[in-house]
Protein backbone atom coordinates (compact mmCIF):
# COMPACT_ATOMS: atom_id res chain seq x y z
CA UNK A 1 0.00 0.00 0.00
CA UNK A 2 1.56 3.52 -0.91
CA UNK A 3 1.74 6.20 1.50
CA UNK A 4 -0.48 9.41 0.48
CA UNK A 5 2.76 11.51 -0.75
CA UNK A 6 4.15 8.71 -2.43
CA UNK A 7 0.66 8.12 -4.23
CA UNK A 8 0.53 12.18 -4.89
CA UNK A 9 3.75 11.73 -6.60
CA UNK A 10 2.84 8.30 -8.52
CA UNK A 11 -0.59 10.28 -9.62
CA UNK A 12 1.28 13.26 -11.17
CA UNK A 13 4.11 11.12 -12.73
CA UNK A 14 1.65 8.77 -14.33
CA UNK A 15 -0.55 11.88 -15.57
CA UNK A 16 2.19 13.86 -16.72
CA UNK A 17 3.91 11.28 -18.54
CA UNK A 18 0.52 9.63 -20.02
CA UNK A 19 -1.52 12.73 -20.74
CA UNK A 20 -1.85 11.73 -24.08
CA UNK A 21 -3.79 8.81 -23.23
CA UNK A 22 -6.62 11.14 -21.39
CA UNK A 23 -6.55 13.65 -24.09
CA UNK A 24 -7.22 10.91 -27.22
CA UNK A 25 -9.92 9.18 -25.14
CA UNK A 26 -11.66 12.55 -23.94
CA UNK A 27 -11.28 14.04 -27.47
CA UNK A 28 -13.17 11.09 -29.60
CA UNK A 29 -16.07 10.49 -27.07
CA UNK A 30 -16.63 14.33 -26.34
CA UNK A 31 -16.33 16.64 -29.18
CA UNK A 32 -17.62 19.64 -27.03
CA UNK A 33 -14.75 21.60 -25.46
CA UNK A 34 -16.83 21.88 -22.23
CA UNK A 35 -18.02 18.71 -22.18
CA UNK A 36 -14.74 17.52 -22.91
CA UNK A 37 -13.08 19.05 -19.95
CA UNK A 38 -15.83 18.09 -17.67
CA UNK A 39 -14.87 14.27 -18.68
CA UNK A 40 -10.95 14.60 -18.72
CA UNK A 41 -11.50 15.77 -14.82
CA UNK A 42 -13.95 12.57 -14.13
CA UNK A 43 -10.74 10.53 -15.81
CA UNK A 44 -8.31 11.80 -13.57
CA UNK A 45 -10.66 11.85 -10.48
CA UNK A 46 -11.04 8.08 -11.00
CA UNK A 47 -7.86 7.78 -11.53
CA UNK A 48 -6.79 9.08 -8.42
CA UNK A 49 -9.30 7.46 -6.64
CA UNK A 50 -8.61 3.58 -8.07
CA UNK A 51 -4.20 4.57 -7.45
CA UNK A 52 -4.25 2.86 -4.62
CA UNK A 53 -5.80 -0.64 -5.98
CA UNK A 54 -3.15 -0.21 -9.09
CA UNK A 55 -1.72 -3.73 -9.71
CA UNK A 56 1.65 -3.66 -11.20
CA UNK A 57 1.11 -7.02 -13.02
CA UNK A 58 -0.59 -4.75 -15.50
CA UNK A 59 1.11 -1.86 -17.81
CA UNK A 60 0.18 1.36 -16.62
CA UNK A 61 -1.06 2.21 -19.97
CA UNK A 62 -3.40 -0.44 -19.92
CA UNK A 63 -4.42 0.37 -16.90
CA UNK A 64 -5.20 3.68 -17.86
CA UNK A 65 -7.08 3.00 -20.75
CA UNK A 66 -9.21 0.81 -19.15
CA UNK A 67 -10.33 3.49 -16.92
CA UNK A 68 -10.32 6.43 -19.61
CA UNK A 69 -12.11 4.09 -21.53
CA UNK A 70 -14.62 3.39 -18.47
CA UNK A 71 -15.44 6.58 -17.40
CA UNK A 72 -15.71 7.92 -21.29
CA UNK A 73 -18.38 5.15 -22.29
CA UNK A 74 -20.27 6.00 -18.52
CA UNK A 75 -19.98 9.05 -19.14
CA UNK A 76 -21.59 9.13 -22.66
CA UNK A 77 -24.68 6.99 -21.39
CA UNK A 78 -25.08 9.25 -17.92
CA UNK A 79 -25.37 12.24 -19.82
CA UNK A 80 -29.27 12.72 -21.71
CA UNK A 81 -27.76 16.01 -22.78
CA UNK A 82 -25.49 14.35 -24.99
CA UNK A 83 -28.22 12.80 -27.45
CA UNK A 84 -27.13 12.60 -31.40
CA UNK A 85 -24.38 14.83 -30.82
CA UNK A 86 -22.58 13.60 -33.89
CA UNK A 87 -24.29 14.38 -37.10
CA UNK A 88 -22.66 12.07 -40.12
CA UNK A 89 -20.63 14.48 -42.39
CA UNK A 90 -21.77 14.26 -45.82
CA UNK A 91 -19.78 15.27 -48.81
CA UNK A 92 -21.01 19.19 -48.83
CA UNK A 93 -20.19 19.79 -45.16
CA UNK A 94 -17.46 17.72 -45.46
CA UNK A 95 -16.39 20.20 -47.88
CA UNK A 96 -17.17 23.20 -46.26
CA UNK A 97 -15.28 22.04 -43.11
CA UNK A 98 -12.21 20.98 -44.70
CA UNK A 99 -11.69 24.41 -46.26
CA UNK A 100 -8.31 26.26 -45.48
CA UNK A 101 -6.58 23.28 -43.89
CA UNK A 102 -3.73 21.38 -45.65
CA UNK A 103 -4.89 17.83 -47.02
CA UNK A 104 -2.79 16.04 -43.71
CA UNK A 105 -5.38 17.86 -41.66
CA UNK A 106 -8.23 17.47 -43.77
CA UNK A 107 -7.56 13.80 -43.88
CA UNK A 108 -6.84 13.35 -39.63
CA UNK A 109 -10.16 15.80 -39.27
CA UNK A 110 -12.02 12.90 -41.44
CA UNK A 111 -10.52 10.28 -39.59
CA UNK A 112 -11.59 11.52 -36.15
CA UNK A 113 -14.96 12.59 -37.64
CA UNK A 114 -15.57 9.16 -38.78
CA UNK A 115 -14.20 7.85 -35.32
CA UNK A 116 -16.50 9.68 -33.41
CA UNK A 117 -19.73 8.69 -35.23
CA UNK A 118 -18.69 4.81 -34.20
CA UNK A 119 -20.29 3.15 -31.49
CA UNK A 120 -19.28 3.31 -27.82
CA UNK A 121 -16.92 0.19 -28.17
CA UNK A 122 -16.32 0.25 -31.73
CA UNK A 123 -14.84 3.07 -30.79
CA UNK A 124 -12.63 2.07 -27.65
CA UNK A 125 -11.49 -0.63 -30.15
CA UNK A 126 -10.55 1.57 -32.83
CA UNK A 127 -8.65 3.71 -30.64
CA UNK A 128 -6.65 1.18 -29.59
CA UNK A 129 -5.67 -0.39 -32.78
CA UNK A 130 -4.87 3.18 -34.47
CA UNK A 131 -2.38 3.70 -30.88
CA UNK A 132 -0.71 0.14 -32.37
CA UNK A 133 -1.86 -2.07 -29.27
CA UNK A 134 -0.94 -5.68 -29.92
CA UNK A 135 -4.18 -7.65 -29.85
CA UNK A 136 -2.78 -9.34 -26.93
CA UNK A 137 -3.38 -6.10 -25.29
CA UNK A 138 -6.66 -5.12 -26.82
CA UNK A 139 -7.99 -8.16 -25.77
CA UNK A 140 -6.95 -7.31 -21.93
CA UNK A 141 -8.36 -3.68 -22.31
CA UNK A 142 -11.12 -4.47 -23.75
CA UNK A 143 -11.91 -8.12 -22.33
CA UNK A 144 -12.33 -10.11 -25.45
CA UNK A 145 -10.57 -12.87 -26.92
CA UNK A 146 -8.02 -11.81 -29.47
CA UNK A 147 -9.33 -14.16 -32.53
CA UNK A 148 -12.29 -11.45 -32.02
CA UNK A 149 -10.35 -7.97 -31.92
CA UNK A 150 -8.98 -9.28 -35.49
CA UNK A 151 -12.54 -10.28 -36.47
CA UNK A 152 -13.54 -6.85 -35.21
CA UNK A 153 -10.83 -4.38 -36.08
CA UNK A 154 -11.20 -5.66 -39.80
CA UNK A 155 -15.03 -4.66 -40.06
CA UNK A 156 -14.41 -1.23 -38.91
CA UNK A 157 -11.41 -0.86 -40.97
CA UNK A 158 -14.12 -1.60 -43.57
CA UNK A 159 -16.41 0.71 -42.65
CA UNK A 160 -13.46 3.78 -42.79
CA UNK A 161 -12.16 3.15 -45.63
CA UNK A 162 -15.63 2.93 -46.87
CA UNK A 163 -16.46 6.21 -45.57
CA UNK A 164 -13.28 7.90 -46.67
CA UNK A 165 -13.84 6.29 -50.45
CA UNK A 166 -17.36 8.01 -50.09
CA UNK A 167 -15.79 11.70 -49.66
CA UNK A 168 -13.22 11.44 -51.97
CA UNK B 1 -6.32 4.11 -47.52
CA UNK B 2 -4.61 1.09 -45.97
CA UNK B 3 -3.29 -0.09 -42.58
CA UNK B 4 0.12 1.53 -42.58
CA UNK B 5 -1.10 5.31 -43.71
CA UNK B 6 -4.49 4.96 -41.07
CA UNK B 7 -1.68 4.77 -37.98
CA UNK B 8 0.65 7.03 -40.01
CA UNK B 9 -2.12 9.81 -39.90
CA UNK B 10 -3.62 9.15 -36.32
CA UNK B 11 0.16 9.17 -35.33
CA UNK B 12 0.39 12.69 -35.94
CA UNK B 13 -2.30 13.05 -33.44
CA UNK B 14 0.27 12.68 -31.24
CA UNK B 15 2.51 15.43 -32.21
CA UNK B 16 -0.40 17.91 -32.59
CA UNK B 17 -0.96 16.63 -28.75
CA UNK B 18 2.88 16.94 -27.75
CA UNK B 19 2.76 20.81 -29.37
CA UNK B 20 -0.77 21.83 -27.72
CA UNK B 21 -0.47 19.63 -24.30
CA UNK B 22 0.78 21.90 -21.43
CA UNK B 23 -1.50 19.76 -18.46
CA UNK B 24 -2.36 21.98 -15.45
CA UNK B 25 0.05 20.43 -12.90
CA UNK B 26 -2.06 22.56 -10.54
CA UNK B 27 -5.22 20.82 -11.55
CA UNK B 28 -3.55 17.49 -10.96
CA UNK B 29 -2.45 18.33 -7.37
CA UNK B 30 -5.57 19.98 -6.92
CA UNK B 31 -7.18 16.46 -7.75
CA UNK B 32 -5.32 14.76 -5.10
CA UNK B 33 -7.68 16.78 -2.63
CA UNK B 34 -11.03 15.64 -3.81
CA UNK B 35 -12.72 13.64 -1.00
CA UNK B 36 -13.81 10.34 -2.33
CA UNK B 37 -17.71 10.59 -2.39
CA UNK B 38 -20.02 8.17 -1.17
CA UNK B 39 -23.00 6.99 -3.06
CA UNK B 40 -25.14 10.03 -1.55
CA UNK B 41 -22.65 12.60 -2.91
CA UNK B 42 -22.42 11.56 -6.39
CA UNK B 43 -25.95 11.70 -7.13
CA UNK B 44 -27.93 15.23 -8.78
CA UNK B 45 -29.69 17.21 -6.65
CA UNK B 46 -33.18 16.88 -8.16
CA UNK B 47 -32.54 12.76 -8.16
CA UNK B 48 -31.43 13.24 -4.35
CA UNK B 49 -34.65 15.38 -3.96
CA UNK B 50 -37.10 12.93 -5.69
CA UNK B 51 -35.68 9.74 -3.72
CA UNK B 52 -35.98 11.95 -0.56
CA UNK B 53 -39.84 12.83 -1.25
CA UNK B 54 -40.45 9.18 -1.92
CA UNK B 55 -38.73 8.29 1.46
CA UNK B 56 -40.89 10.92 3.14
CA UNK B 57 -44.34 9.57 1.69
CA UNK B 58 -43.58 6.05 2.32
CA UNK B 59 -42.47 7.07 6.03
CA UNK B 60 -45.36 9.68 7.03
CA UNK B 61 -47.60 7.15 5.11
CA UNK B 62 -46.48 3.64 7.13
CA UNK B 63 -46.64 6.02 9.98
CA UNK B 64 -50.29 7.11 9.14
CA UNK B 65 -51.61 3.52 8.66
CA UNK B 66 -50.19 2.21 10.81
CA UNK B 67 -52.20 4.11 13.29
CA UNK B 68 -55.39 3.64 11.41
CA UNK B 69 -54.66 -0.81 11.25
CA UNK B 70 -53.96 0.03 15.24
CA UNK B 71 -56.03 2.52 16.46
CA UNK B 72 -59.53 3.29 14.21
CA UNK B 73 -59.79 0.14 12.06
CA UNK B 74 -63.15 -0.13 12.36
CA UNK B 75 -64.61 2.97 11.60
CA UNK B 76 -61.97 3.43 8.56
CA UNK B 77 -63.01 3.66 5.03
CA UNK B 78 -61.60 0.13 3.99
CA UNK B 79 -61.46 0.75 0.57
CA UNK B 80 -58.89 3.95 1.02
CA UNK B 81 -56.89 1.72 4.18
CA UNK B 82 -56.53 -0.66 1.94
CA UNK B 83 -55.52 1.22 -1.52
CA UNK B 84 -52.83 3.13 0.93
CA UNK B 85 -51.60 0.27 2.13
CA UNK B 86 -50.88 -1.50 -1.36
CA UNK B 87 -49.83 1.86 -3.22
CA UNK B 88 -47.06 2.56 0.45
CA UNK B 89 -46.05 -0.90 0.26
CA UNK B 90 -45.49 -0.90 -3.44
CA UNK B 91 -43.05 2.28 -2.89
CA UNK B 92 -41.32 1.10 -0.37
CA UNK B 93 -40.59 -1.81 -2.38
CA UNK B 94 -39.47 0.19 -5.13
CA UNK B 95 -37.11 2.51 -3.08
CA UNK B 96 -35.82 -0.33 -1.53
CA UNK B 97 -34.98 -2.07 -5.17
CA UNK B 98 -33.54 1.23 -6.23
CA UNK B 99 -30.86 1.81 -3.73
CA UNK B 100 -30.30 -1.74 -3.74
CA UNK B 101 -29.21 -1.42 -7.51
CA UNK B 102 -27.44 2.13 -7.09
CA UNK B 103 -25.21 0.87 -4.47
CA UNK B 104 -24.36 -2.14 -7.16
CA UNK B 105 -23.61 0.62 -9.66
CA UNK B 106 -21.28 2.20 -7.60
CA UNK B 107 -19.18 -0.87 -6.21
CA UNK B 108 -18.61 -1.76 -10.21
CA UNK B 109 -14.69 -1.28 -10.66
CA UNK B 110 -13.31 1.31 -13.45
CA UNK B 111 -10.12 -0.45 -13.89
CA UNK B 112 -11.91 -4.24 -15.02
CA UNK B 113 -12.27 -4.98 -18.57
CA UNK B 114 -14.21 -2.45 -20.53
CA UNK B 115 -17.11 -5.07 -21.48
CA UNK B 116 -16.91 -6.52 -18.27
CA UNK B 117 -17.79 -3.13 -16.35
CA UNK B 118 -19.72 -2.00 -19.37
CA UNK B 119 -21.85 -5.18 -19.04
CA UNK B 120 -22.20 -4.57 -15.69
CA UNK B 121 -23.20 -0.61 -15.49
CA UNK B 122 -25.76 -1.35 -18.48
CA UNK B 123 -27.44 -4.87 -17.16
CA UNK B 124 -27.67 -2.82 -13.37
CA UNK B 125 -29.15 0.15 -14.98
CA UNK B 126 -31.48 -1.83 -17.51
CA UNK B 127 -32.32 -3.54 -14.45
CA UNK B 128 -34.37 -0.38 -13.06
CA UNK B 129 -37.04 -1.01 -14.88
CA UNK B 130 -38.04 -3.22 -11.86
CA UNK B 131 -38.63 -0.44 -10.26
CA UNK B 132 -41.05 1.16 -13.16
CA UNK B 133 -42.86 -2.19 -13.38
CA UNK B 134 -43.51 -2.45 -9.52
CA UNK B 135 -44.43 1.76 -9.86
CA UNK B 136 -46.84 0.82 -12.82
CA UNK B 137 -48.54 -1.99 -10.38
CA UNK B 138 -49.83 0.62 -8.35
CA UNK B 139 -52.25 2.33 -10.90
CA UNK B 140 -55.21 0.56 -9.88
CA UNK B 141 -55.07 1.55 -6.68
CA UNK B 142 -55.27 5.34 -7.64
CA UNK B 143 -59.05 4.06 -9.23
CA UNK B 144 -60.13 2.63 -5.70
CA UNK B 145 -59.07 4.65 -2.92
CA UNK B 146 -61.77 7.39 -3.20
CA UNK B 147 -64.67 4.36 -2.89
CA UNK B 148 -67.01 4.18 -0.04
CA UNK B 149 -69.26 1.40 1.57
CA UNK B 150 -72.42 3.75 0.98
CA UNK B 151 -71.80 4.11 -2.71
CA UNK B 152 -71.83 0.73 -3.06
CA UNK B 153 -75.25 1.08 -1.55
CA UNK B 154 -76.52 4.43 -3.04
CA UNK B 155 -75.29 4.35 -6.64
CA UNK B 156 -76.69 2.79 -9.54
CA UNK B 157 -76.04 -0.52 -11.47
CA UNK B 158 -74.95 2.15 -14.68
CA UNK B 159 -72.56 3.95 -12.15
CA UNK B 160 -71.26 1.62 -10.53
CA UNK B 161 -70.61 -0.39 -14.47
CA UNK B 162 -68.66 2.94 -15.15
CA UNK B 163 -66.05 2.94 -12.53
CA UNK B 164 -65.70 -0.81 -12.21
CA UNK B 165 -64.48 -1.31 -15.84
CA UNK B 166 -62.47 1.98 -15.06
CA UNK B 167 -60.61 -0.40 -12.04
CA UNK B 168 -60.87 -3.33 -14.22
CA UNK B 169 -59.22 -1.76 -17.38
CA UNK B 170 -56.53 -0.35 -14.47
CA UNK B 171 -56.12 -3.45 -13.36
CA UNK B 172 -55.20 -5.65 -16.74
CA UNK B 173 -53.25 -2.04 -17.64
CA UNK B 174 -50.58 -2.66 -15.03
CA UNK B 175 -50.75 -6.39 -15.05
CA UNK B 176 -49.65 -6.02 -18.72
CA UNK B 177 -46.89 -3.33 -18.29
CA UNK B 178 -45.58 -5.55 -15.39
CA UNK B 179 -45.21 -8.51 -17.46
CA UNK B 180 -44.05 -7.05 -20.43
CA UNK B 181 -41.74 -3.70 -19.55
CA UNK B 182 -38.62 -6.07 -19.75
CA UNK B 183 -35.46 -5.80 -21.88
CA UNK B 184 -36.90 -8.33 -24.71
CA UNK B 185 -39.60 -5.90 -25.57
CA UNK B 186 -37.24 -3.35 -26.21
CA UNK B 187 -36.85 -2.64 -29.55
CA UNK B 188 -41.27 -2.20 -29.19
CA UNK B 189 -42.61 0.94 -30.28
CA UNK B 190 -45.09 1.12 -27.34
CA UNK B 191 -41.73 0.51 -25.09
CA UNK B 192 -39.89 3.67 -26.88
CA UNK B 193 -43.33 5.79 -26.47
CA UNK B 194 -43.21 5.13 -22.64
CA UNK B 195 -39.43 5.42 -22.22
CA UNK B 196 -39.07 9.09 -24.67
CA UNK B 197 -37.81 12.08 -22.96
CA UNK B 198 -34.28 12.79 -21.39
CA UNK B 199 -35.18 11.19 -18.21
CA UNK B 200 -35.09 7.97 -19.85
CA UNK B 201 -32.34 8.61 -22.00
CA UNK B 202 -29.68 6.73 -19.67
CA UNK B 203 -32.13 3.75 -19.62
CA UNK B 204 -32.06 3.72 -23.52
CA UNK B 205 -28.38 4.20 -23.66
CA UNK B 206 -27.10 1.48 -21.53
CA UNK B 207 -30.13 -0.91 -23.94
CA UNK B 208 -28.29 -0.03 -26.75
CA UNK B 209 -25.15 -0.44 -25.34
CA UNK B 210 -25.90 -3.89 -24.10
CA UNK B 211 -27.21 -4.96 -28.13
CA UNK B 212 -23.41 -3.52 -28.86
CA UNK B 213 -21.88 -6.16 -26.06
CA UNK B 214 -24.07 -8.57 -26.97
CA UNK B 215 -22.76 -8.55 -30.69
CA UNK B 216 -18.79 -8.65 -29.18
CA UNK B 217 -19.41 -11.94 -27.03
CA UNK B 218 -18.85 -15.12 -29.16
CA UNK B 219 -22.69 -16.27 -27.53
CA UNK B 220 -24.37 -13.05 -28.12
CA UNK B 221 -26.14 -13.59 -24.86
CA UNK B 222 -27.23 -10.92 -22.15
CA UNK B 223 -29.13 -11.83 -19.08
CA UNK B 224 -30.87 -9.07 -17.20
Amino acid sequence: MMEKEEQKNFFQEIINQHKGILFKVARLYCRDEEDRQDLLQEMMIQIWQSLHKYNDQYKISTWLYRISLNVAISYFRKSSKREQRYTPLTEKTAQIALEDKSENENQLLLLEQFISELKEIDKALMILYLEDKSHTEIAGILGMSVSNVGTKISRIKEKLKSRFSQLT
Amino acid sequence: MNELELKQLWQTTNKKLEENLAMNVKLADDLTRVKVHGIIGSMKPIKLFTIFIGFLWVVIGAGYLGGVFANTYQEANKFFLYSATVQVVLTAIALGIYFFQLSLIYQVENTDPILQTQKKLAQLKVSTLRVTRIMFLQIPVWTTFWWNESMLSDWNVLQLGVIASVTVAAIILSIWLFLNIKYENRHKKWFHLIFSGNEWSPLMKSIDLLDQIKDYEPDGNVQI
